[in-house]
């Protein structure tokens, strides 16, 4: 049986989002505004929407670059990320690099390497990769520089070499800090991609979102913002499940000691 | 062989330069210093040389900042020192190895890994079978008193269950010396207590070499064939002392035993004398 808490707390997200969209639907209502549809209106659009299927593959380009540009910043971030905070001078290498580019919006760059690379898929990717990288490396980065040493000294004693205890002991031991970092490139993923999209229009989530706003489509846009925000919550659940299972062993619900010597 | 007992009257003995047959452990006028900053060097260590023979049970005594545990990562190659060498069974040491065991006062467990899994660890890395590795393991477990605790992860544990845990892992890949860096350290007085006894039982039954660190003067006579007292700033070997005690030890004779008590008493004093002298010989 469920107890009345825990059901509370799993209506609570729900009820959120309906109080959000009644808040949505009386503004509009009493702001009487074009550009401004009603809740209702919106969520009407989105059949729509999903129900084409230009606008659906457009919605599932932009998918696979995401999962592209988030998956390979992911496989080079971590592995460098982790060098970076057990090796002195591989970090005092990548570090003022990285203090450049950090506070540069990865969006600006887009620009230059439209010209470069085209405004295919490449560019967009590309920028996704960029957007995600900077969080992973470092997270990964102080999640290696924590890690005990005296752990490392334990492997050491057992026979584990450099390269060994990188990967069987710094990175699992980093895990935790690690997947904090993945879960926000995975945000930093999807405002990169709707971001690359309003620039180099050609196809994707973000192209269908500013087509419809040029076209005064309003209940579209609303649509789609919907929509985005949708894959958000999604992706970001599948992860937070993902990573709950991952580092389950660091959980602060075993916080518990037993009391015995 | 066991350290040769001296007459009880002459419960202090200096240290004898010459080098036993039975040596497993030799450091040889090792000194330790470290750059505090720019212009200023701290001597940890100054000019130690000891022998420490196979089988024997050996503390390290001294105040905080003497340097004791730094001699231990020394012996463990966790560090190299500035001067001097440290021998194991006559290979100079260059690094860590598996024929010497640490365990930290930090525990230093690997959390991701159960207690099973933390205590295999050592054994899969030898490239035992798993199968043996873990029969070993579960083995291990029931001797330091963990039973039941297999699956659990060092999150789930008190203290003094961690250092069992990390005792077990340490003892599972079969180092000749154990290393062992203020154990106890971190633990309340009654799970301490009850671990240096189980400590001398699993001891009792191979009387593997220790070399174990320690600041409780009453700690180290308890357990020690053997007690190296440090003083202060600079790192150095004041006395050695012979504990001439008969094994197996029972705590609650032990405590009775006017000799152990003698031996608690003077060696406090000697420290005493030291601290009052200012500037340690």
């Amino acid at each position: 049986m469920i107890s009345l808490a825990a059901l509370a707390r799993r209506a609570a997200p729900v009820l959120a989002c309906i109080g959000l969209l009644a808040m949505w639907q009386v503004a509009s209502i009493v702001l009487k505004n074009d550009s401004f549809p009603t809740a209702i209106e919106a969520i009407r659009a989105i059949p729509d929407i999903l129900g084409d299927r230009e606008s659906l593959l457009n919605i599932l380009a932009s998918l696979r670059r995401m999962a592209i540009g988030f998956g390979v910043a992911v496989l080079v971030s971590i592995p460098l990320g982790l060098l970076m905070g057990r090796s002195r001078s591989v970090a005092a290498f990548f570090n003022p690099l990285l203090m450049v580019i950090y506070p540069v919006p990865k969006a600006a760059l887009m620009p230059i390497i439209m010209l470069w690379l085209g405004v295919g898929d490449i560019t967009k990717t590309l920028v996704i990769f960029l957007g995600v990288s900077l969080p992973v490396i470092y997270h990964s980065f102080e999640g290696a520089k924590a890690v005990e040493e005296k752990m490392l000294w334990s492997g050491a004693a057992m026979g584990l070499s450099t390269a060994q205890r990188l990967v069987r002991i710094v990175l699992p031991a980093a895990l935790p800090e690690i997947l904090t970092g993945c879960r926000t490139g995975l945000v930093l993923a999807l405002i990169t991609m709707i971001t690359s999209e309003m620039i180099a229009r050609q196809s994707g989530a973000g192209n269908i979102l500013f087509n419809a706003l040029d076209m005064g489509q309003y209940d579209t846009v609303f649509a789609m913002i919907i929509i985005v925000g949708a894959m958000g919550i999604c992706l970001d659940a599948i992860f937070e499940r993902i990573r709950a299972r991952l580092v389950r062993w660091s959980e602060p619900q075993f916080d518990m000691p037993l009391s015995f010597s | 062989m066991k350290v040769v007992p001296s007459r009880s009257s002459e419960w202090v003995r200096p240290v004898t330069p010459q080098k036993p047959a039975s040596a497993i452990i030799e450091i040889d006028r090792v000194s330790q210093v470290f750059q505090t900053s720019a212009r200023k060097d701290h001597v940890a260590l100054s000019d130690i040389s000891l022998t420490i023979e196979e089988g024997a049970f050996v503390s390290i005594l001294g105040p905080s900042g003497c340097g004791k545990s730094t001699l231990l990562y020394i012996v463990g190659g966790f560090v190299s020192p500035t001067s001097g060498a440290a021998k194991i069974k006559g290979q100079a040491i260059t690094g860590p190895g598996p024929d010497r065991g640490p365990v930290f006062q930090e525990f230093a467990l690997f959390p991701w890994k159960t207690v099973l899994g933390n205590v295999m660890y050592g054994p899969r890395q030898k490239g035992v079978r798993a199968t043996e590795a873990e029969a070993q393991s579960r083995a291990l477990i029931e001797m330091v008193g963990l039973k039941g605790y297999e699956n659990f992860y060092p999150k789930e544990l008190s203290g003094g269950m961690k250092q069992r845990v990390a005792l077990a892992r340490t003892l599972a890949y079969h180092p000749e010396v154990l290393l062992m860096d203020e154990p106890f350290g971190a633990l309340d007085a009654h799970t301490r207590t009850r671990l240096q006894n189980d400590l001398l039982n699993i001891w009792e039954r191979d009387r593997k070499t220790v070399l174990f660190v320690t600041h409780s003067v009453d700690e180290a006579v308890f357990l020690s064939d053997k007690v190296v007292m440090m003083s202060k700033s600079p790192g150095r070997i004041r006395d050695v002392i012979d504990i001439d005690l008969p094994r197996p030890r029972r705590r609650n004779e032990l405590l009775l035993d006017p000799r152990y008590q003698k031996y608690v008493v003077n060696i406090e004093r000697m420290f005493d004398e030291s601290d009052e002298a200012g500037s340690p010989s």
